[in-house]
């Protein structure tokens, strides 16, 4: 009733002249052939900026890094440990940097995995959409926080406790920051992994139940072979978070240029690429083998990322490609 | 029994999955928790008559007449508090001590130059008052109190004599007088400890109750005032009351802390009763006042961050963040309405397809080098601005990092619009152009929002792409967008890290952090709320 009396009090405009032939000239007709097409072009060449940006992002941080490349050698970047850009015979060893990188990343993801996949099975298997409800903001949460106010924690609230606490020399080291950055790399792994957990059927899992097995074994047994390419997925996705970010490791991990020895001890300052690119980087003169070595190091950091998007989009298409089939 | 090991497994494996969740949830308490409580200490605390003198002094707020008689009642109070210390100094600090006579045998020949003595007499004046002065000087450096019993008994024998009366000469006997009794009740072998303490006690009262009436403005505006905030008054009473001290208690063995009273270190002297006064009278010196500061979001800060608040920050982040959004809002939903409504799957979609997966796992750092050499180094100088790090720069750096999330965003919001809406439109005969901008738009368009916002959210975090490109710690407001500017995200890096000046006020360290969070987190709350009530109209509900 109420609709129909809005209506009514709307004015009705026809949609077209009633005069005007329904059929069109053939200039019209032509023109919106045009329109169409050209409309099509036009919105293509613009969605096309996103792979400009990427070949400008790509040539841009390379053109910078080329003149390293044919100063420096390459072999002696990646595989030594000597990183004295300042010195009056300049050193461009990347190596423990490189390693820090992958160090802090790889214990980041020791917390950050068993935690994240438990939650995500929490998720997806064992409780009630409505407390689900409650769960997901926090991980959303989780995933809002700025880098810098994690990195802010690190420096203010964790290092001072791990000092005083465990009684380490700094609190400033590889385990401040490999903690914060499993923090901040659990909702990628959370979420993605979710989505490929839940996204296998109900009947595998109610054929599994149905003969017999507990749902422990259901999980470990079924659900999560038949998703291991989605976890895998975000395990790499989460590594990528962990390996690119450079606030928190700037702040939290010491910027000791060291290789941990024994190699199992995190309680020792490291400096990671990305916290030597934000370090250094304020104090180069443009043009100096110091400022091309810093863009050489983020190409290093490109071509990581780079590769394990692939490896994360390979993954990811195969586990579509499962579950569509199931 | 293998039965019951089966159940025990499936619920300890039950119980470690939602330990995990739990483990979460406490991370996030742990880590908003403390940062939110210090943080609003920036803007919910106890002021003191110091801090209405700073806000009266640099931001003209307040009531003039009544802080007039705020500062005379509170000068009454700290009035015994500088007496009791220059009561004490006259028998610890020699050095002035030891000046002031030097001074008192200056006037004195001065004062008889013009007195028209004779020669002879302005002679033996003068060498009477050496002597004096000499012995006087014996007496305040010697520890040996049999000495400066002598030594002072030796002036005082002069105390009446003709030649020094109504001259400066006077004065050496007042010294004397005074130290002879200020010495009596001090451990001489102490002096130099008390000296040292002194000189501690004196500058706590100094950050207390900021520079004495009548001393020279000092240079630097945060020395220009005491204890602006109450909790602070506290730490400093603490400070005053108990000193810290490093002892080794044991043999090879490391040092600990130990807190010693000051009073009982002073026992016994003229100093002794301060500190029982400052610890009851405190609050009559400071008179604390519960106050709500929401000016902090406004003010600009000065000097440092050790007063005022994070006023531009908060607007260069705005700036940024909505400029950023200017650039990338056309670019995400022209793209994400391209690959819902017109693109197939052919190898030029995978490619862009693919490009925008890259895009969202370049690091931040990355498309902060990406900005200096192509925003700051080349782009902007191509076009005639200038080529150093700018507000412009940033935000564009900003919306090529934003720009796969806002085109993920609109996607999904676009792709959630019902096919029936579409194909009603088009059954009536619309254009497919006509359709999107007057049905599937429309609908779209809170979707579209909640991308936007949730973009704007990561961008006022982001800080390291801005690093390089535009963004200073400390300056003046950006007057054009070719400036650099301040913003929350990078202040908050250098506030934690970089400012020393702020190391020292915590309470601004942790007020621009949860500036910063709490701005992101409404923004993250108004896009959940939000999609909640579109996915709920979607649904026809």
């Amino acid at each position: 009733m109420i609709t129909n009396s809005a209506i009514q009090n709307q004015q009705l405009r026809p949609a077209t002249d009633k005069n005007q032939s329904l059929v069109l000239t053939p200039l019209q007709d032509l023109g919106g052939f045009l329109f169409h097409h050209l409309g099509r072009l036009l919105l293509f060449l613009i969605t096309c900026s996103s792979v400009l940006l990427v070949l400008l992002i790509f040539f841009f941080v390379i053109r910078e890094a080329i003149p390293f490349l044919t100063k420096f050698s390459l072999t002696e970047f990646l595989t030594t440990k000597s990183w004295y850009p300042e010195a009056a015979t300049p050193k461009f060893g990347a190596l423990s940097l490189i390693v820090g990188s992958l160090y802090v990343t790889i214990a980041a993801l020791i917390f950050a995995v068993p935690t994240g996949i438990l939650a995500a099975i929490f998720l997806s298997d064992i409780v009630s959409l409505k407390v689900r409800d409650f769960i997901k903001p926090v991980i959303e949460i989780l995933a809002a926080i700025p880098s810098v106010a994690y990195g802010f924690f690190a420096v203010l609230v964790l290092a001072p406790w791990m000092q005083n606490k465990w009684g380490f020399t700094t609190g400033t080291n590889a385990l401040n920051a490999s903690i914060i950055l499993s923090i901040m790399a659990l909702p990628t792994i959370i979420s993605v992994a979710e989505d490929s957990i839940s996204a296998v059927g109900r009947e595998l899992r109610e054929a599994s139940y149905g003969l017999g097995a507990t749902r422990f074994e259901t999980i470990f047994k079924v659900v999560i072979p038949a998703a291991h390419s989605g976890i895998i997925a975000a395990i790499v996705l989460g590594m990528m978070r962990a390996i690119g970010e450079t606030m928190v490791v700037w702040m939290a991990s010491g910027n000791a240029n060291q290789i941990p020895s024994p190699w199992w001890d995190l309680s020792q300052s490291v400096r990671t690429m990305t916290a030597t690119i934000a370090g250094d980087m304020g104090e180069t003169p443009k043009d100096s083998p110091h400022y091309w070595s810093l863009f050489a190091i983020g190409v290093v950091l490109l071509l990581m990322t780079f590769l394990l998007n692939i490896i994360s989009e390979y993954f990811l298409a195969s586990a579509k490609k499962k579950t569509g089939k199931s | 029994m293998r039965h019951i090991i089966r159940q025990i497994t499936d619920r300890a494996f039950t119980i470690l999955t939602g330990t995990s969740v739990v483990l979460l949830a406490f991370a996030l308490l742990v880590i908003l928790g403390p940062m939110l409580w210090r943080g609003s200490k920036a803007v919910i605390f106890k002021d003191t008559v110091e801090f209405r003198k700073m806000q009266l002094d640099l931001y003209n707020r307040g009531n003039p007449a009544n802080l007039k008689v705020e500062n005379a009642e509170t000068e009454s109070f700290r009035k015994t508090v500088y007496e009791t210390i220059d009561d004490f100094k006259h028998g610890i600090d020699t050095e002035e001590l030891i000046d002031r006579t030097k001074q008192i045998y200056r006037q004195l020949g001065k004062e008889l130059r013009y007195k028209g003595v004779t020669d002879e007499e302005y002679q033996r004046i003068r060498s009477l008052a050496r002597e004096l002065r000499d012995r006087l000087q014996a007496a305040f450096e010697s520890n040996d109190k049999k000495v400066i019993k002598e030594n002072i008994n030796y002036v005082l024998r002069y105390h009446l004599d003709e030649n020094l009366a109504e001259t400066s000469a006077v004065e050496f006997f007042t010294l004397a007088e005074d130290f002879q009794q200020s010495v009596e009740n001090i451990d001489l072998n102490k002096r130099q400890q008390y000296a040292g303490s002194l000189q501690q006690i004196e500058e706590i009262i100094f950050h207390l109750l900021g520079p004495r009436p009548g001393d020279p403005l000092p240079a630097l505006t945060m020395n220009r005032y005491g204890a602006t905030r109450w909790d602070l008054a506290q730490k400093l009473l603490d400070n005053l009351l108990w000193s810290e001290k490093w002892i080794q208690k044991e043999a090879a063995q490391p040092l600990v802390k130990i807190r010693v009273s000051r009073a009982e270190e002073f026992a016994g002297t003229k100093l002794e009763p301060l500190f029982g006064y400052v610890q009851n009278n405190l609050d009559k010196m400071l008179k604390p006042e519960f106050t709500v500061y929401w000016q902090y979001f406004i003010d600009d800060s000065t000097p440092g961050h050790y007063f005022g608040g994070v006023g531009p920050e908060i607007l260069g982040t705005l700036l940024l963040t909505l400029l950023a959004m200017l650039f990338v809002f056309p670019l995400g939903v022209i793209s994400a309405a391209y690959l819902v409504e017109c693109a197939s799957d052919n190898i030029a979609v995978r490619i862009i397809r693919m490009s925008i997966n890259t895009l969202a796992g370049v690091p931040s750092i990355v498309f902060g080098l990406f900005g200096l050499a192509f925003f700051v180094l080349f782009f902007i100088p191509l076009f005639g601005g200038p080529s150093k790090p700018c507000i412009l720069a940033a935000s564009l750096t900003l919306a090529v990092l934003t720009l796969p999330v806002m085109i993920r965003a609109s996607e999904e919001a676009i792709r959630s619009v019902p096919q029936s809406y579409k194909e009603a439109s088009l059954g009536l005969g619309a254009s497919k152009f006509r359709t999107f901008m007057r049905v599937t738009f429309p609908v779209a368009l809170p979707g579209i929002l909640t991308g936007v916002i949730l973009s704007l959210s990561r961008v006022a975090g982001e800080t390291a792409p801005i690093l390089f490109t535009g963004a200073v710690a400390l300056g003046p407001l950006p007057k054009s967008l070719f400036d650099p500017t301040m913003t929350l995200s990078y202040g908050s890096y250098d506030i934690a890290v970089g400012d020393r000046l702020a190391m020292m006020v915590p309470h601004n360290q942790y007020g621009m952090v949860v500036t910063l969070v709490l701005l992101i987190l409404c923004l993250n709350t108004i896009a959940i709320v939000l999609r909640a009530r579109v996915s709920r109209k979607l649904r026809g509900q």
